[in-house]
Parts: C-alpha cells; sequence; structure tokens
C-alpha cells in the first residue's frame, strides 16, 4: 500500500507541466537521435549528458529516461527502414523488419515494434515500482562483501555475455577500470596513474570517456569511408498498419518477450541487447512458422522489441534500489545521478523518496507519450533518415566537443576527447568493445571503495565471501549464472542436432 | 607467419598493444606512495595492470597458436589440391593454398555461438580516418584561442566539403547556421557559455 501511495505522490509531481514537458521532449528528442543511423541508446544519452547540466535534477533525469527509450524506439525505425540497427539491442529488428519492409509491410513492422515497446515498458515499470522497494529491504543487510560481490559479478558476467571474444570483452573492462583509478585516491588523497601531469590528477572525466568512446570512431570511421554505398530507405507509404493476423501472430511473442527482457535486464551485467537475441532465438525455436524467419516474420520484430524495452525496466531495478547499474546506458544513468550529488541505492528510497518515485512515475507517462507520438510522426522521423552523413557525422563531431568543453572549460579536456576519441576508434578496430569498458568505469569507486572495507573488517582475509550468507547465495547464483547459459547453449545446439536428424 | 589471416594478424596487433599498455601501467603504479593499509592506493591499479599483461599475452598466444593451427590444416589442403591437378604445377598450388587458408580460417575463428549474422561497415582506408582524426585535433586546438563560431564554422565546411565538395554552398551555408544556432542555444538557451575568442 505504501508503494501505491509514494507512486501517487511520483504522479503527482511527474504530471506537474515542467515535468511533463521534459518527460515528452526526452522522448521526442530520443527518438529523433536515436533515427540517426549509427547512433543507439548509449551514444544519444551520452551526446546529450552536457544538455542535462544546468537543470534542477529531477529534471535532467526525467528528460535522460526519456531519452533513453526514445532512443530505443528511435532505433527500432532505423533498424526497420535501412537496416543499420544503432546498437546492438536493434540488431535482430534489422533483420526480420527490414525484411519486413522490403515487402511493404514496413508499417506492421513499426507498429509492432511500438505496441510491444509501450506493452512491455509498462509491464516492466510496473515491475519496477513494486520489486524496488522489496530489494531496498534486502539491501539492508547488505555489507561491503555483497557490494563488491554483485559489482564484481556485473562486470564479470557484461564480460561474458557480449557477443564475441571472451577475453577481448574483459581487455575492455580492465581498460575502463585503468582509466577509472587515474587521480587521486579517494581515501588516502595520493596521485596515481596521472604519469606526473597535475592535469590528471582530478581523474578522468566519466561524460568524456563515453562520448570519445561512442560518438567520434562512428563518426570518423561514417566520415571518412567516403561517399559510395548509399543507404537503401525502405518507403512504406501506402502500407496497411497491423491486420487482424498481425495482432494475433504478436500478442504472445510481446507476452513472452516481455517477460524474458525483464528477467534478463534485472541481472547485473546484462543488458536488453541479450534479451532482444534471447527472445529472437525463442520465438523462432518455437514458431509453426520457421521458415518465415529470417523473410520478415512479425513474430521476430514483436518478441525482440518486447524484451528489449522490458529489459530497459528491468536494469532499472539494480540501479534505483542497489546502485548498481545493469548495462552501460545505466551506467551512463548512474553517473548522472551522482552528477546531481545523488547516490541511487537503498538511501535514495529513504532521503529522495519524493525525487525516485517522480522519476518512475514519469517513466510511466513517457511510455505512453512514446506510443502517442510515434506512431503519428514516424512520417517525419523517416526523413530524419535522408540526412546527409557528412552533416550528421561533423554535427556530432562538434556536439562532443561542446560537450567536453562544458565539461572542463579548458584545451585540457578537448584535447582527452580526441585522445580517447583515437583509443576508442583503435579499441574498436582491434575488435575490442566498447560498452563493457564504460561499466567498468562507473564501477571503478564503488568497487574498489567496498574491496577495501570488505579486507580492512576481515583483516585482510577473503573469508567473509563465503563465510557470509547473502554473499554465499550470490555466489552460488553467480556460478549459477555463468554455467546455466553454457548449458542452455549446449541444449539450444543438442535439439538442433536432433531437429536437423529428425529433418533428414 | 605466412598463415597469418588479417583477423589473427589483427589479434596479434592487440594484444602486444594491450600488454605494452599494461606494462606501462604497472610500471607507474611503482611512483604510487605506500601507505600502511591493507589495501594500499597501488592494490587496484598493480592488478589491472597485471590483468591487462596476462590478457593481452593471452589473445597473442592464441592468434599464435590458431595460426599454427592453420598452418597444419594448409599444406594437407595445398597438397591435394596439387594432386588434383599434376601439370597445374607450384602456382595452381599456390593459388589453391590461398584458398584453403581462407577457407580454413573462417572455419576455426567463426565461433560465434548463434546464427545471427551481423553486416560490419566497411573498413574506410586509414589515410582517410588520419586525416579525419588530425582535422579534428586541430578543432579542438583551435576552438578556445579562435572562438567557437569561426572554428566550428570553418570545421564543419571543410569536413563536409571534403565529403562533397560540389554542394559547397549548401556546406557554406549549413556550417553558419549550425554554428550560429547550437552556439544560441547553449549560451542563451542552457546558459554554456562557449569561447567567444577573437570574436570577443
Amino acid at each position: 500500500m505504501d508503494t501505491l501511495i509514494d507512486l501517487g505522490g511520483g504522479f503527482a509531481s511527474a504530471l506537474e507541466p515542467l515535468s511533463l514537458a521534459f518527460a515528452l521532449l526526452g522522448v521526442l528528442l530520443g527518438t529523433v537521435v536515436g533515427v540517426l543511423p549509427g547512433i543507439g541508446p548509449i551514444s544519444a544519452i551520452a551526446i546529450l549528458i552536457p544538455v542535462s547540466f544546468g537543470m534542477e535534477p529531477v529534471h535532467g533525469l526525467i528528460l535522460l529516461c526519456g531519452i533513453y527509450y526514445g532512443s530505443m524506439y528511435g532505433g527500432s525505425i532505423t533498424a526497420t527502414l535501412i537496416k543499420t540497427p544503432g546498437e546492438v539491442a536493434s540488431a535482430v529488428t534489422a533483420i526480420e523488419g527490414y525484411e519486413m519492409a522490403r515487402r511493404g509491410r514496413g508499417k506492421a513492422a513499426l507498429a509492432t515494434a511500438a505496441i510491444g515497446s509501450f506493452l512491455a515498458g509498462t509491464l516492466a515499470i510496473i515491475g519496477l515500482t513494486f520489486l524496488s522497494p522489496v530489494l531496498v529491504k534486502l539491501a539492508n543487510v547488505f555489507g561491503s562483501t555483497e557490494y563488491f560481490l554483485l559489482m564484481a559479478t556485473a562486470l564479470l558476467l557484461a564480460s561474458t555475455m557480449s557477443s564475441g571474444s571472451r577475453a577481448k570483452a574483459l581487455i575492455s573492462i580492465f581498460i575502463g577500470l585503468a582509466v577509472g583509478l587515474v587521480g587521486l585516491d579517494f581515501q588516502t588523497g595520493l596521485p596515481r596513474q596521472t604519469f606526473g601531469m597535475s592535469l590528471l590528477s582530478d581523474g578522468i572525466d566519466f561524460t568524456i570517456f563515453a562520448m570519445a568512446l561512442f560518438a567520434i570512431p562512428e563518426a570518423i570511421r561514417n566520415l571518412a569511408s567516403g561517399r559510395g554505398a548509399k543507404d537503401v530507405i525502405q518507403s512504406f507509404g501506402d502500407d496497411k498498419w497491423m491486420t487482424k493476423q498481425d495482432w494475433q501472430r504478436s500478442a504472445m511473442p510481446w507476452a513472452r518477450g516481455s517477460v524474458l527482457g525483464f528477467i534478463i535486464g534485472i541481472l547485473p551485467g546484462v543488458g536488453p541487447s541479450l534479451a532482444s537475441f534471447m527472445s529472437y532465438i525463442m520465438e523462432k525455436r518455437i514458431s509453426k512458422r520457421k521458415s518465415e524467419f529470417g523473410h520478415g516474420a512479425i513474430e521476430g520484430v514483436a518478441g525482440p522489441e518486447a524484451a528489449n524495452n522490458a529489459g530497459v525496466g528491468g536494469a532499472m531495478i539494480p540501479l534505483f534500489s542497489l546502485g548498481i547499474p545493469g548495462s552501460a546506458t545505466t551506467a551512463l544513468l548512474l553517473f548522472v545521478f551522482t552528477m546531481y550529488g545523488l547516490q541511487p541505492g537503498p538511501l535514495i528510497f529513504r532521503d529522495e523518496s519524493g525525487l525516485i518515485w517522480t522519476i518512475i512515475a514519469s517513466m510511466y507517462i513517457g511510455n505512453v507519450a512514446l506510443i502517442i507520438l510515434n506512431l503519428p510522426l514516424v512520417g517525419v522521423f523517416v526523413k530524419l533518415l535522408k540526412m546527409p552523413k557528412e552533416i550528421l557525422f561533423s554535427s556530432i563531431l562538434v556536439l562532443v566537443a561542446i560537450g567536453a568543453y562544458a565539461i572542463e572549460f579548458s584545451l585540457f579536456g578537448l584535447m582527452l576527447l580526441g585522445i580517447f576519441g583515437v583509443i576508442g576508434y583503435l579499441m574498436d578496430k582491434g575488435g575490442i568493445p566498447l560498452a563493457p569498458s564504460i561499466l567498468a568505469l562507473v564501477l571503478v569507486p564503488l568497487l574498489e571503495d567496498n574491496f577495501r572495507r570488505m579486507l580492512q573488517i576481515s583483516g585482510g582475509s577473503f573469508m567473509p565471501l563465503l563465510t557470509r550468507p547473502v554473499s554465499l547465495s550470490i555466489i552460488v547464483l553467480m556460478i549459477l549464472g555463468i554455467v546455466g547459459p553454457i548449458i542452455f547453449r549446449w541444449w539450444v545446439r543438442r535439439r538442433q542436432l536432433l531437429a536437423d536428424v529428425s529433418v533428414a | 607467419m605466412s598463415t597469418l589471416t588479417p583477423a589473427l594478424r589483427g589479434d596479434v596487433i592487440t594484444g602486444i598493444a594491450v600488454t605494452l599498455v599494461g606494462a606501462v601501467y604497472y610500471t607507474a603504479t611503482f611512483w604510487i606512495q605506500g601507505t600502511k593499509n591493507i589495501v594500499t592506493p597501488a592494490t587496484f591499479p598493480a592488478i589491472v595492470g597485471i590483468a591487462l599483461i596476462v590478457l593481452g599475452l593471452f589473445l597473442l598466444g592464441q592468434a599464435l597458436y590458431r595460426s599454427r593451427k592453420l598452418a597444419e590444416v594448409v599444406p594437407a589442403g595445398a597438397a591435394s589440391a596439387g594432386s588434383a591437378s599434376v601439370s597445374g604445377g607450384a602456382a595452381s598450388a599456390g593459388i589453391a593454398n590461398g584458398e584453403a587458408s581462407t577457407d580454413a580460417s573462417e572455419g576455426v575463428v567463426d565461433v560465434e555461438p548463434e546464427g545471427i549474422v551481423i553486416d560490419a561497415p566497411d573498413e574506410p582506408k586509414s589515410k582517410q580516418v588520419v586525416l579525419q582524426f588530425a582535422l579534428f585535433f586541430i578543432y579542438l586546438g583551435i576552438l578556445i584561442p579562435v572562438g567557437f563560431l569561426l572554428a566550428t564554422a570553418a570545421f564543419l565546411m571543410t569536413m563536409t566539403s571534403i565529403y562533397a565538395p560540389h554542394r559547397w554552398v549548401r556546406n557554406l551555408i549549413f556550417s553558419v547556421l549550425f554554428a550560429v544556432i547550437i552556439y544560441v542555444a547553449f549560451v542563451y538557451g542552457l546558459g554554456v557559455y562557449l569561447p567567444v575568442g577573437i570574436l570577443g
């Protein structure tokens, strides 16, 4: 009951004209930026963080949350119409959605994505509303041992769950940690890893690092690749929206995607991208129309899009109630909280309860806004796809330069931006994923702080990890979390083999 | 080393680079002042440095191991191709060798767990990349002394004109308008003061 009262209070302030305006603006801005080819939610938030500098914390956070799910939806428009996923999460939409658009079913694909996102997003926020207070109570028994363990788990899972080489994902994490440790040590005030440069003693700003990694390599690559391959934009002028059959075929994938996405989203270190992949694989497996997959099966859009957005809501739970981000994007949001001097976690529900419930309420509003704005306005967003590459990406370079300037007001900050841009480009070229290092950079201070406290209390012994019941249970869950996917994969492969055998 | 495919060669370079970065990072921890705490300020940086060295060496070793495995596969393929066309001689065996090595590399390198293929964007020429980065650094360098408006308009004009030289009128209009609109939006709308430079 308390939860409902809190939520009611949240709605009361989220519906104030200014808050409402920021929620709408965020969704709109997010969609616009997310539609731009090659720009996903992470880049969208990173580029737009400087906009929120001068704002009231509650407005800035409402705005950025709106940008988050707006950009997710914008990304699926791009994926459907030009097959350029802005990020991994919409990569599967780029398969089925694009094929649907090629077959004149573009509007149906966008509609099932939008409606699925709305339903799943709303369900996930309901989950967030009622699960967070429970988790907050649970968090009261958490000590530094548990926090350290959870954060280490988040990083470990982030490296095992990303596609591609695990060693490279781990390298990405350690690069993030390495960057995060530069500067004065929190506990002793001693300079670390500054290579004698006093300018580095303030550490490397997170926003500069995020902008450099997520905007610059993409922009430079596009600008340098020159004219040539032009994106083919699928038109959908006279398509029909969803037919009755589309609704029937989408309903179950929406439901399954929502549940799957929500559960995966809650796991530390696992973002919505895995949710959409797993939903796609699941839909393909249980579908009676397997042959349609890869040729525009609506289930392959409905499920993953729902999973994707449910994952966003799910990922907010550990962020809000424990202060542990589950993905690179929520890591950015965590950074924004700390920028305003707020520390998500159990305490924020006690000390800043008005603020946190306003943000949660604004998420409901943002989801409604998303569906009201986006279906009618889709024609306008599509025009953005026609924006010439050179204009788009040179503008982005200017915007990140402004961002870096607004943080440091110095040449040094600008040069850091450029240097990390080069590092990001080289990492990308070497096949090292960029997202895990963002997560690592945000977690360094907390990780080290809790590690120190744990060892200080135990007098240098690691035994509390095993002797404390809560921490032991986390370890057990963690092992299940790592062994589970391996067994799942083995099981999938076995099923595949059996299916192949039975077909033959 | 002739069997190093581009992907593996990339891994070798990445592995070496990461190892070196780790070594430099680890060395830098020697300059951190020691304390009597159980976990000193140097503990975490040292762990990170060592981890980078280990991971870099692992990547390097993995790439070299895979290329050796390839080397074992390739001669067999080349031999069978060679015996099939006896009259072809060295030249045809050489071609077959090349083909076999790419085929084998796909078999060894592709260990993606699920069958979802994401199209990789075309890799631009490195000369172009260096040029673009150089221009970006120049922009970052002149932003404060020259001022936002002039530096940005010039930067945008340069970038768009390299890409689409024949549309210089459009480029010019865009560059000037974008610089002015952003300046006004940030300075008057958001209260973020951008450098005025020589116009100030």
